[in-house]
Formats: structure tokens, sequence, C-alpha cells
């Protein structure tokens, strides 16, 4: 007995030895993987620069024809990259009266000129908040040894904001020219002179296209089980294309997609996003369905040194996919006015003017629209849009009435009522809510408006959703509940009632 | 019926009348600017000056080359007053101003002209150096500016003007896209060409510009050296001729000459020398032996001289071997040079050692008052036969089977 107990209590003795050891070197070892981790040796040298685009207006070079030493693709590429620089530490220089990065892009005496005019404006408590759209250089000159070029550019498209003590004056487009001679110091193609030759006000035409033979009846859509990440890592032609198919059985003819700003990578385009976009355009075709798109989908920030970003994200999208015969329309930005109040209805406004302006000279053949959140703001440029849009969740018996009111303001122009549906929740958050029946009676009811007015249509939305980002309602339950119970289709796949009135 | 016309009459004065005062208060817009001038001299005072039956004292948005500010006007008697800022009165281009009141379209354009006179001749040149023979060419880039740092506008005279050696050149060039520029091309000979221009009276200082020559054309070699003989002691010095370029320029100085010396045996010799006036030169030390050196000088990758042969001859003859204390006292000497004098110290004196037929070891010493003198250690030679093999001067002499005891 004494002796089993001994040999317990050694066998403890060496196994708990064991365990320390085993512990101790694990411990070690895993502190000496700890210490090999770290800077990985590719990155020690940052010989990876990363270059993160802030300012990309338009640049179109005129063909080489310049006088003095032949001109290289390498060399022209740096002058356009510390030009546009240039252009850029300026226009921060004038919206902050600060002079930092100008004495990298001007030499000696031409940042004077600039450092006269920002002591100028502090004086008179004065800011610009400008950017520039578009350049048309011409290499006119570039000498022999290759340290002075010459460059015109034409019809620089500038847009100002002008402050006076921190309150906006004056809001203005202009189309000038400058000539710029450039020195090659340090590296930098510096601007030595800088004159503008010619300058105008420049107001885009409206440019406005025959929307007449619109007629849309769709249906605002998201897979159901990744609403607001439509194309994500989960994205599957083939559910897409059965929900396309179902949508068109139900006999609506469109559906309206949405395109968000930074999950499409910004300024850089995804190309994979940009891919499964055109797969589902492609479904879409397959099934007989026109598609609206809507681009900046939660991109809230207007300023206007973006702007020259998101003109390149728009670019970048619409002209690889304008050709698509899926695409019936553009709706610029969903709900903008929902950011007058935190960002500016100047802003909001001018950025959405400018934008419209953009896709329609890229895209000459498809309507531009704005899904305006509410009847009140839908006429807003109402003189740029082709057809007018906007989203109703108010109470639909007095829908009739503002559909009249906005018919007499935006005039002959198609309205598509792109927003409007109820929710079918009546849970905890709200005990009282509406049940299926009422959302089949709304929905019938809205139908008979829309038939009775002659109105166009996109229902909120085929699916009632399981999971309902942060970012879409907020985080509060019966905002987010509320949201999940739109659909015409619920969550086990069976259609609710309201799905017979999906079209009328 | 004469009291109703005139009452008629009377009546559609003053409706007439009153309408034309109507017609008129709408015409009338809210600003009217009084001033007519729109070219200004750069740096001049520009003032705008507005007439207005209105009490507001709207802002005036005035946009230049380098940037866009705000003007507050002064009010007096119905006149406003703009005073531009210096900073865009100084600056040459286009400024566009905007009146801004509620919805006024009051706006216009003025033209800023740079100042009469040429302050500065803003001068660019390059390259620095080109190369002679007509073909080779340098800039000249003239930005005439004023007093504010302002370019001039298209088509103002410049004079180009360059001299070298008996020529003198004044050309006339225009401006155009703010600059003028003139290339001025090289002459045959090399030397240095003065820049210097003249815009409206106003002078530039002087530039310049070294016109090299161009690359070397082939050259000759020659060897000079004290006697011919291989005693490998005295030096022979190479040089070339004056090397020129085409047009029979000297080259630069220190251009770079390389000479390879190749003997009988096919070995090489390198030597090299950068060019003073065009004469590179260079050194190698006699050989020991009697051999054939052909010489050749090379520019690298440019231009080569004529091969030429250099004979040396044998100085020593003979020479004695005595040996002494068991064999292992070998003695070499006395070295004997051309005139029977000692050969000067320093000359290379090889001994092989060969133990059935096979090398065993090889001793080497340079002679000194004419004597070389090899000892052979017991410890590394034990007692045997040896073959010892003497050479020097290219000479050889063997020794069969000498016992070492």
């Amino acid at each position: 007995m004494v002796n089993l107990n001994k040999n317990i209590i050694r066998s403890i003795l060496i196994a708990s030895y064991i365990l320390i050891i085993v512990i101790i070197i694990s411990g070690i070892s895993s502190l000496f993987a700890y210490l090999n981790t770290g800077a990985d040796r590719s990155s020690m040298l940052h010989t990876k620069l990363e270059k993160i685009e802030q300012y990309i207006p338009e640049v179109t070079w005129a063909p080489l024809n310049n006088e003095g030493r032949p001109m290289d693709e390498l060399i022209l590429k740096k002058i356009e990259n510390d030009y546009l620089d240039a252009w850029y530490v300026k226009l921060v220089a004038y919206k902050k009266n600060t002079t930092l990065g100008i004495k990298d892009y001007y030499t000696d005496n031409a940042r004077e000129n600039i450092f006269a005019f920002i002591e100028l404006n502090i004086k008179e408590n004065v800011t610009v908040e400008s950017t520039t759209l578009n350049h048309h250089p011409t290499l006119e000159f570039f000498s022999e040894d290759g340290q002075l070029a010459v460059i015109t550019d034409k019809d620089v498209i500038e847009y100002k904001r002008v402050f006076k003590d921190g309150k906006l004056v004056l809001e203005t487009k202009e189309k000038s020219t400058y000539k710029i001679i450039f020195l090659l110091e340090d590296g930098f193609w510096r601007i030595r002179h800088f004159v503008k030759e010619r300058s105008e006000s420049f107001k885009s035409e409206p440019n406005l296209r025959v929307a007449k033979h619109l007629n849309i009846k769709g249906i605002n859509y998201y897979p159901q089980a990744t609403p607001w990440d439509m194309f994500g890592a989960a994205f599957l032609k083939s559910t897409i294309s059965n929900d396309f198919k179902i949508i068109k059985d139900s006999g609506l003819n469109s559906i309206r997609i949405f395109v968000q700003y930074d999950d499409f990578g910004k300024a850089d385009i995804d190309k994979e996003k940009l891919e499964k976009l055109r797969l589902t355009l492609d479904a879409a075709e397959e099934n007989g369905l026109k598609v609206v798109v809507t681009l900046f989908d939660f991109y809230g920030d207007y300023s206007v040194l973006n702007w020259t970003l998101n003109m390149h994200h728009a670019k970048t999208i619409i002209s690889g996919l304008k050709d698509h015969k899926a695409i019936i329309a553009w709706d610029i930005k969903n709900e903008p006015n929902l950011d007058f109040d935190s960002r500016g209805k100047v802003n909001v406004i001018s950025w959405l003017d400018n934008m419209i302006d953009l896709v329609k000279s890229i895209d000459p053949n498809h309507a531009v629209t704005i899904g305006w959140s509410n009847v009140q703001s839908a006429s807003i440029l109402n003189d740029k849009v082709d057809f007018v849009s906007f989203h109703y969740y108010e109470n639909i018996e007095i829908l009739d009435l503002a559909v009249e009111n906005l018919k007499k303001e935006v005039g002959e122009k198609p309205i598509v009522l792109q927003e409007f549906g109820m929710s079918s929740y009546n849970g905890i958050w709200n005990p009282f809510g509406s049940s299926e029946k009422d959302q089949a009676n709304y929905h019938k009811k809205a139908q008979e408006i829309i038939a009775a007015n002659n109105l166009q249509f996109m229902s909120w939305t085929l699916y009632d959703f399981e999971i309902v980002p942060k970012k879409v309602v907020g985080s509060l339950p019966w905002r987010k509940n509320a949201q999940k119970r739109f659909g015409f289709i619920g969550v086990n796949g069976a259609k609710k009632a309201a799905f017979k009135f999906i079209s009328h | 019926m004469q009291n109703k016309y005139t009452y008629i009459s009377l009546l559609a004065l003053i409706l007439l009348s009153s309408f034309t005062l109507i017609q008129n208060s709408e015409v009338t817009p809210n600003f009217t600017l009084e001033t007519s001038q729109i070219e200004f001299e750069a740096g001049s005072p520009i003032e705008l000056k507005f007439s207005t039956l209105r009490k507001a004292v709207p802002l005036l948005y005035c946009s230049s080359s380098y940037g866009s500010t705000l003007i507050i006007p002064t009010y007096k008697r119905k006149i406003l007053i703009y005073k531009i800022p210096y900073s865009i009165s100084s600056k040459i281009g286009v400024v566009n101003w905007k009146l801004i009141y509620e919805d006024s379209l009051v706006s216009g354009k003025l033209q800023i002209r740079p100042k009469k006179e040429v302050s500065s001749m803003e001068t660019y040149i390059g390259p620095p150096s080109i190369e002679a023979g007509g073909t080779d060419y340098t800039m000249l880039v003239v930005i005439p500016t004023d007093s504010l740092d302002n370019p001039f506008p298209e088509n103002t005279l410049v004079l180009a003007k360059h001299q070298f050696l008996n020529s003198e050149k004044n050309e006339e060039i225009f401006t155009k896209n703010l600059i003028s520029y003139k290339n001025i091309y090289s002459q045959k000979e090399s030397g240095r060409i003065l820049v210097s221009s003249e815009s409206l009276g106003t002078n530039s200082k002087e530039f310049s510009v070294t016109v090299f020559p161009a690359i070397p054309i082939d050259f000759k070699i020659s060897a000079k050296r004290p006697h011919g003989y291989a005693d490998g002691n005295q030096i022979t010095t190479f040089s070339t001729s004056i090397i020129v370029d085409k047009h029979n320029n000297i080259v630069s100085d220190a251009t770079y000459v390389t000479f390879f010396i190749t003997n009988e045996k096919g070995n090489v010799l390198k030597t090299s020398g950068a060019t003073i006036n065009g004469i590179a030169t260079s050194k190698m030390i006699h050989p020991d032996y009697e051999t054939q050196w052909s010489v050749k000088a090379y520019v690298d990758g440019i231009a080569e001289s004529e091969l030429i042969i250099l004979k040396y001859k044998q100085v020593i003859k003979d020479f004695e071997v005595v040996f002494s204390e068991n064999n292992r006292d070998i003695t070499v000497g006395t070295l004997q040079s051309f005139m029977k004098q000692i050969i000067p110290d320093g000359l290379q004196v090889n001994l092989l050692i060969y133990k059935n037929n096979t090398l065993f070891k090889t001793e080497t010493k340079t002679s000194f008052e004419g004597l070389v003198n090899f000892n052979l250690k017991p410890d590394i030679y034990k007692n045997d036969n040896y073959t010892i093999v003497v050479k020097t001067a290219g000479l050889e002499k063997t020794f069969n089977s000498r016992t070492l005891w």
C-alpha cells in the first residue's frame, strides 16, 4: 500500500515535471516565434511606395507636337504628376490658408505670389474651396537640356466656393486657360510662371435625354441572404438569376441595385466587384429585366477636394458598363437629401449637379435620376435629371395629393415612385405594428394610386431579411426589425399576402 | 371739344411718362460699372467703380492667375470703389471679377499687361558643354521679365548674342509661349562660346558654353629608353602623338590612354596614362631577359594607335656558379651587364632543385652587388643527390647529381 502510494506520488511528480518542462519550452518557443515575426524582410527597406490618389481630375493631353527636344512618355507623366500635385497643394493652401507643400511645387519666385495671396486672404478672412475637374494640357516646349517645359492647359474647369468669415458667399464654375513654365529643380517639375490667359464662367448644358419611353415597373433588389452586401464573398450569379426570374414572372420589368462607394474601392475601383456587377447585369438581361444602377451608396462626404476622386470612381464604373443592354438608367445617389443637415444643402446639391454632368458626359445614352427620399425634395435639380424619382414611406392615403403637387413642379417629366413599401413587423419592439395583411392592403392601395396617376414604380423590396447591417438604419432594434420585414417574400421563402399586389 | 382733346392728350402724356418712368426703373441695373479701362499695366493701382442707387455694399469676387479673393468696397456718394489688391494687380493675365449681390449678373474681365521695361533676362542655357564639329548644339532659353516677375507677351523681340573665336553673332528671336529660345551650334573648333541676350534695351549677364573636342581619331605612339638592353632596371617611356579629333582639335586633357605590351611569349603587360595637351605618357620597366615587345595604345572603344615593336637585347652573356660547404652553399655570379659592369642590384635569380627528376623546391633571390647566395639547409635538403638548375636573365644552367652531405 505504502509502495503503491509512493509510486503514485512518483508518477505525479514525473508527470508534473514533464508538464512544467513542456510549458516552459512552449513558452520560450512562442517567445522566439514572436521575436521572429514583425518586420517582413521585403518591407524593411521601404522599397514599395504606396501611392494614395488624392486628386484625379481628368487630364487629356493634346498629341505631342512641341518645339525643342522630343518628349518621352515617362517625363511627360512626371510633369503631369507634379503639375497635378501643384494644383492640389494650391487648392489645399487656399482652402485652409496654409502654405504647406507649396514650396515643393513652386519655385522661389512663384511661391511668393501664392504666399501673398494667402496672406491677403487671411487678412480678409477669405477661404476658397475649389477643385479642377478637367485639364487639357498641350506641351508647347521642352528645352534641349530637359530642364524647362512650357505647357498650355486649355479649358480647365474650376469649381470654386468662396467663403467670407466662414460663410459661403459665392459658388462659381469657371473655364480658364493657363500657360505654365516648369523648371526641373531637385527632381520636381516646379512651376516658375503661371499665367491665366482666358477665363469665362462655365455653365454646363442640362443635356436632357428623352425619358418618355421609360416604363419602369420594378422593385428594389437585394439578395435575401446578403442584403447590403450584394457583391461580397457570397456573391452567386445563380441565386441572383433565380431571384430575377421570380421578379420577371411576377410581371415586373426592372430592378434597382446599389453600388456602394467604399465597397467598390472608392477612387480605385475593385475589379472583382465590377465584374460581379457585370454578372448581375448579365443575369438581368438573361431574365429580360432592366436595371437602374444607384451609385455612391453610403457615400457621405461631399467635400470639394474629393470631387475628382468621386468622379474617377463613377467614370470607371460607368465607362465599363454603359454599353450593357440591361442598363436603363443611372441613379446618382440614394436619398442625398438626408445629408442636407449634416453636410450642407449647397454642398450636396452642387456635388449632385456636377456628378450628373459627369455621368451624362461619359454615357450619352442612358437617363439619369436622383433617388430623393421624400416628395418635397424631388423637384431639386429638376432641370438636370431626365426623370424624377422619389421615395415614399409616409401615409399612403395622401400620396395622391403629393404626386399631384409634384407634377405641377416638374412638368412633363416622368415620375418614378422609386421606393415605397410597408413593414409587416409587429413583434416585441412594436407590438402594434402592421401585419402581413396590412402590408398587402398597403400595396394594393399603392398600385391603385400608381395606376391612377400613371406613375412608374419600384417597390421596397423583394425579400424579408434576417440581418440588416448597422449602417442601414442604425442599431435601434425597433428600426432594425421593422426594416427586416419589408419584403414580398418571407424569410422562409413563402410569398406573403402582398405579393399579389407587387404590380398592377 | 377743344377742352376734351387737351384733356385727353394731357392724360395720354401723363400715362406715357409714367410708363417710361416705370420702364426706366426696370432697366436700370442695380450696379453700373463706371470704370471703362480694362487693360492695366502690372503694378499700377486698379480701382473698379460702380454707381448704384442702393445702399448695399456687395463684395467683389476677383480671380487672377494665382488665386481668388473677395474685396470689400468703400462707398462714397453713390459710388462703390473696389481697390484691386496688389497681389492681383501685380501679376499679368486675365482677372475675372463678379459682383456678388443677390443674383446680380454684373461681372467682367481685366487684362493685366507686363510693365514696359524688361528688368531681368531670365536665362537658361543647356547643355553647358557641347561637342565641336557643327552638329551638336546648346539651347538658349530667355524669359524676359519685368520688375514684378512677369513674363512678356508673344512676339517680344529678344536678341540672342553669341561669340566664338572670331565670329560674333546677333540674332533676332521672338517670344512665344512666354519664352524665347535659340539653338546655338558648335563650330569645327573647340573652345568656349560666350552667350548673352538683350530685350527692350536690357541685357543679360554673360553665359559660357564649353565646346569640347569631339572624340579622338587614331594616333601614333613612340617609345623612349636609355638603352636597348633587357637589364630589368631601366625604364621605357611610351608617349602618344598629340591626340586630336577629326577637326584637329586636341582632345580634352585627361583622355585616358591604355598601352598594351605583348612580349614574345604572348604575355600582356598593361600601363596607362592620361593626356595633357593631347599627349599621354606611361612607363614600363625593362624586361630582364632578351625579348621583343609589341606595343599598341587605345582610347578605350574610340581610337587606337599603330603597333610599334621594341627589341631588348640580352645583357648577361654567362654567369658562374660556385658550390661550397658540402655543395650546400651555392653562389651565383658575379653577374655582369653589357659593359661588364656589375649588374645593378635586384636581378632575379631562381634556383630549382630536382630530386629524382621531380621538382622538389624553388628558391628565388635577387642579386646584391652582382652576387646571389643560396644556402640549402640540411633540415629541408636531406643528404642526397639533387639536380640543381640556376635560372637568371633568360639563361639556365643545370648541375646534375650534386650530392649534398
